[in-house]
């Protein structure tokens, strides 16, 4: 009778321990614990674009509908990425606040469906150049993000799967939390974060306020 | 055209009710649309690719410093009804309104309040931002020459 439990027990556990270990992972698997940038967990937004070692960091909070955050993206981050980022002064880090429509926290999900093939950046900046200021008009949904990553050469088997089972809505989750919790109140949204401490710019702010403020820091 | 214009502004009060509504207008509205900043530093900048909204915002607070003090002067001198008045200010709301929302601050408390009614309620304004603001314009138009007819008539001004 107790062989015949311990057996059962034997069984049953393996059993449990099969399904669980086929389950796709709902969190990524490589994940840095050395994100903390101020007070910001970045751990589950964007990989590090420049050098993870620069003095300081931009943490941007933003939604890949907002227009806002494409005016950002298209008149004054390219001066960031010549005078900062490529020089080795400071580093940027992309958290998602997806909170302007429908197809916003898909449109996330599907970058860190590229990342997982290392096309983040990419992919992010695909999105943003490919950007219709109308909001779920379809410029991003489930077909047009596919038909993004068909355009990067992503194996499409892996993307599709990824973006359909929503493996990265946690993750997603997870940012638009750290958003709220630093009183981010719109998009874009950043915080300079240097040796000494971190300032929070709202809006799509020019070049010079950015400078400004990275040029008080070094 | 020119003499009702002149009639109205000849009373240095409605110069400067017009100079307050244009400003506190045109900056309110800059403000909204995020082409002027308050904080970390006072900055406003027109970014590429939005010179017509701006020119839109221009637009609507030059007819509504017009048209409100015009009809403000229709009731206080002639005691003409309200109804053209209520053109002028109904036109500002609307084109205050459409570029008030999108991911700037007020559309964001707009969705953490209402949640999916306001964003219904900010994918519209967003979308349909545009004919909105022409909307808006059209109407301080129409209630501009509308008032202008009406003070010449009522004035006896001739053209």
């Amino acid at each position: 009778m107790n062989k015949k439990g311990v057996i059962l027990g034997v069984i049953v556990i393996a059993i449990i321990g099969g399904i669980a270990a086929s389950l796709p992972s709902s969190e990524p698997e490589t994940l840095s614990n050395d994100r903390l940038r101020g007070t910001i967990s970045t751990e589950m937004g964007s990989p590090i674009l420049g050098d993870p070692s620069a003095p300081i960091t931009i943490v941007e909070f933003g939604d890949y509908q907002c227009h806002g955050c494409y005016n950002w993206f298209k008149n004054t981050k390219p001066a960031i990425l010549n005078e900062y980022i490529e020089t080795g002064k400071a580093n940027l880090i992309f958290v998602d606040f997806a909170f302007l429509g429908r197809d916003s926290p898909k449109a996330a999900q599907a970058t860190y469906c590229a990342d997982d093939q290392g096309m983040y950046w990419k992919f992010h900046n695909l999105l943003y150049s490919s950007h219709e200021p109308q909001i779920d008009n379809g410029w991003v949904s489930s077909e047009r993000l596919k038909a993004f990553a068909f355009s990067l050469d992503l194996d499409m088997d892996l993307f599709e799967s990824c973006l359909d089972s929503e493996k990265y809505s946690k993750r997603i989750q997870f940012n638009n939390q750290q958003a709220r919790e630093h009183n981010v109140r719109a998009t874009p949204g950043f915080f300079i974060v240097g040796p000494d401490g971190q300032q929070q710019i709202t809006g799509a702010q020019p070049f010079s306020v950015f400078k400004q403020i990275m040029d008080s820091m070094v | 055209m020119v003499q009702t214009i002149k009639l109205v502004f000849s009373n240095f009060k409605y110069i400067i009710l017009s100079c307050v509504l244009f400003s506190s207008m045109l900056i309110g509205l800059l403000i909204l649309s995020e082409y002027i900043f308050l904080e970390p530093y006072v900055v406003g900048h027109i970014p590429s690719g939005t010179e017509l909204e701006f020119s839109l915002i221009l637009i609507i607070s030059v007819l509504s410093a017009l048209v409100i003090p015009m009809n403000i002067f229709r009731i206080n001198i002639l005691k003409g009804s309200k109804q053209k008045i209520s053109g002028g200010i109904f036109g500002s709301i609307i084109g205050a309104a459409a570029g008030a929302c999108s991911c700037g601050p007020v559309g964001f408390a707009v969705i953490s309040t209402f949640g999916s009614i306001g964003v219904t309620a900010t994918t519209f304004l967003t979308n349909y931002e545009f004919p909105i603001r022409i909307i808006a314009i059209v109407i301080l138009v129409i209630t501009y020459f509308t008032t202008v007819n009406s003070l010449k008539t009522e004035c006896k001004i001739n053209s």
